[in-house]
């Protein structure tokens, strides 16, 4: 065989490797709390730490229910954003500002997360709760989706400040590509008589897979995202409609909790647990973003 | 008639000039073809002619070019666009969407249709007008992309076809393509100029004198000689005209 080719085999199967230890790792150490507490670990919200163990008892439903939630938010928001700001570099900024707008996006997706956690929880959620979320529980409290006092912690907070974090992401795998895009086509389709939005309607729906490709990252890079999502979501075991409601997420639960849980007997274990759900739920998000693609190209 | 008359057009990109004052009457329901060595300017002559040219920011345009009479630069660029329809070098159906939509494209967002029967039927009448009905009638549903290279440039100008356009502008419409589909695509010209005024550039001698009834030479942006036919390839007036047609220069 190709030397070259062998050589390449430490390399996968390394990569391989550490993603099949992850998972058995992650499988074994929870199954203590499966065990324990079976399918309702995942499908109630009770959050009972006591030292004598038969009185211990845990449901993660509230964070699973949390991530999903804020990274809704968060994608909801973002990728009309990151689309819109594609096009504009692209299509409209003047060239003095195209790069300078450019490294900012970039520069902005290499920040610490802990600063856009304490940018949240200082101005951002006082922001919030004060100009958009007040207003909106006056008038329409009435709807469950505005239905909870706020007090600016909250999933929308958290979606709000993912959707930040995570637009310089999507907006870079979007812009490249709507770069790329032949110039053959955007000509075909201005000699058809259309106007610049007809266009762009028709050039994006080109571009598809590489939209599909940004949501994709932004949900991963979202459903993570740990330290700031906890600084502003409100840490409270809460399922709950309403977007102005405080809440969990799966890794802000993990990183609040790890530090004490070893004092509990199956703490530890539930918190593998959940590790393993935002395991299953992003190689799962990703499987079906895969298929769909796969649709898209042999249409 | 004239379909177009063009009087003292300059183009230039940045400072520099590519067309330097140039005058032409183009008759309607003729085909009329540019030729040149490639960087004489044909290609941006044909795209002042729809005002494409004006996507490059950089390009200024003075001068006139009336359309049947009217000023093109006074005409709306998507209504001018509309009545001057244009197919390119490269074959650019849109890959992404099927052979059914990338020709109802046009009348579907210029709104010239009331309902589905009615693209339905523009639709088929575009490709059967582009000799392409027969091949694709069962593969409507399928993408641009599957289509040869052939059947894409037909797919093309029944894209243009369809919107019922004045004239029909082709930017070395043959230039990618096989011989065999070459020669389709040449037969087809010589329908449609029967109905539609025809312009279409070409790097290639021959294939002007076999399918244009006027022809144009340019040469470092400016018209060397333009007339008949016959009378171009018979008896060129210029020194130059001849070296092109005998292929010293080029």
């Amino acid at each position: 065989m190709d030397k070259f080719k062998i050589s390449l085999f430490p390399n996968i199967s390394l990569i391989f490797g550490i993603f099949a230890l992850m998972l058995i790792v992650f499988f074994l150490n929870s199954l203590p709390s499966i065990q324990k507490f079976g399918i309702e670990l995942y499908t109630t919200n009770v959050w009972k730490a006591y030292e004598y163990e038969h009185e211990e008892r845990y449901g993660l439903l509230a964070a699973i229910y949390g991530s999903v939630y804020t990274s809704v938010i968060a994608l909801l928001i973002s990728i009309p954003l990151s689309i819109g700001f594609a096009i504009f570099v692209v299509d409209f900024a003047p060239k003095k500002i195209k790069e300078p707008l450019i490294v900012i996006t970039d520069v902005m997706a290499g920040l610490p997360t802990i600063l856009y956690g304490i940018w949240g929880l200082f101005v951002l959620a006082p922001f919030l709760r004060d100009y958009i979320m007040i207003p909106l529980y006056k008038t329409f409290s009435y709807i469950p989706l505005f239905s909870y006092p706020p007090t600016g912690y909250c999933y929308f907070t958290a979606g709000v400040l993912l959707a930040i974090m995570v637009t310089p992401f999507a907006t870079a795998i979007v812009r490249e590509s709507y770069r790329m895009v032949p110039r053959i086509y955007k000509e075909g389709a201005f000699a058809l008589g259309l106007t610049k939005y007809e266009t762009t309607k028709i050039l994006l729906k080109y571009i598809k897979p590489a939209i599909v490709a940004g949501t994709l990252l932004a949900f991963g890079r979202a459903i993570g995202e740990t330290v700031a999502v906890s600084l502003v979501v409100g840490n409270t075991f809460n399922v709950h409609p309403s977007l102005f409601a405080p809440g969990y997420t799966i890794s802000s639960l993990i990183a609040n909790q790890f530090g004490n849980a070893f004092i509990y007997d199956l703490m530890p274990s539930t918190l593998f647990a959940a590790g393993l759900s935002l395991f299953l739920i992003g190689l799962s998000v990703n499987l079906l973003g895969l298929q769909y693609l796969k649709r898209w190209r042999y249409a | 008639m004239n379909a177009f008359e063009v009087r003292n057009l300059r183009v230039s990109y940045d400072d520099f000039e590519i067309i330097s004052g140039i005058d032409l009457d183009i008759p309607a329901k003729t085909c009329f073809a540019i030729m040149g060595p490639s960087g004489c300017g044909k290609s941006t002559l044909l795209r002042t002619f729809n005002r494409l040219i004006e996507i490059n920011e950089n390009a200024r345009v003075s001068g006139i070019i009336k359309l049947f009479g009217k000023n093109i630069f006074e005409i709306e660029t998507s209504e001018l666009r509309r009545r001057v329809g244009m197919v390119f070098q490269i074959p650019n159906p849109f890959p992404h969407l099927s052979v059914y939509e990338n020709v109802a494209v046009g009348p579907k967002f210029n709104k010239m249709v009331k309902n589905k029967k009615e693209l339905d039927k523009i639709v088929e009448w575009a490709l059967k007008k582009a000799v392409l009905w027969d091949e694709v009638k069962d593969r409507l549903r399928e993408r641009a992309s599957n289509l040869s290279g052939g059947q894409m440039q037909r797919l093309c100008i029944a894209r243009a076809l369809a919107l019922k356009p004045e004239v029909l502008l082709m930017d070395e419409p043959t230039a990618n393509l096989d011989p065999i589909s070459a020669s389709k695509i040449e037969e087809l010209i010589h329908e449609l100029k029967k109905e539609y005024t025809m312009v279409i550039v070409t790097h290639s001698p021959s294939q002007a004198s076999r399918i244009a009834d006027y022809v144009a030479f340019l040469y470092l942006g400016k018209i060397v000689e333009i007339g008949r036919v016959e009378d171009v390839f018979e008896n060129p007036k210029h020194e130059l005209t001849e070296k092109y047609l005998t292929g010293r220069i080029g």
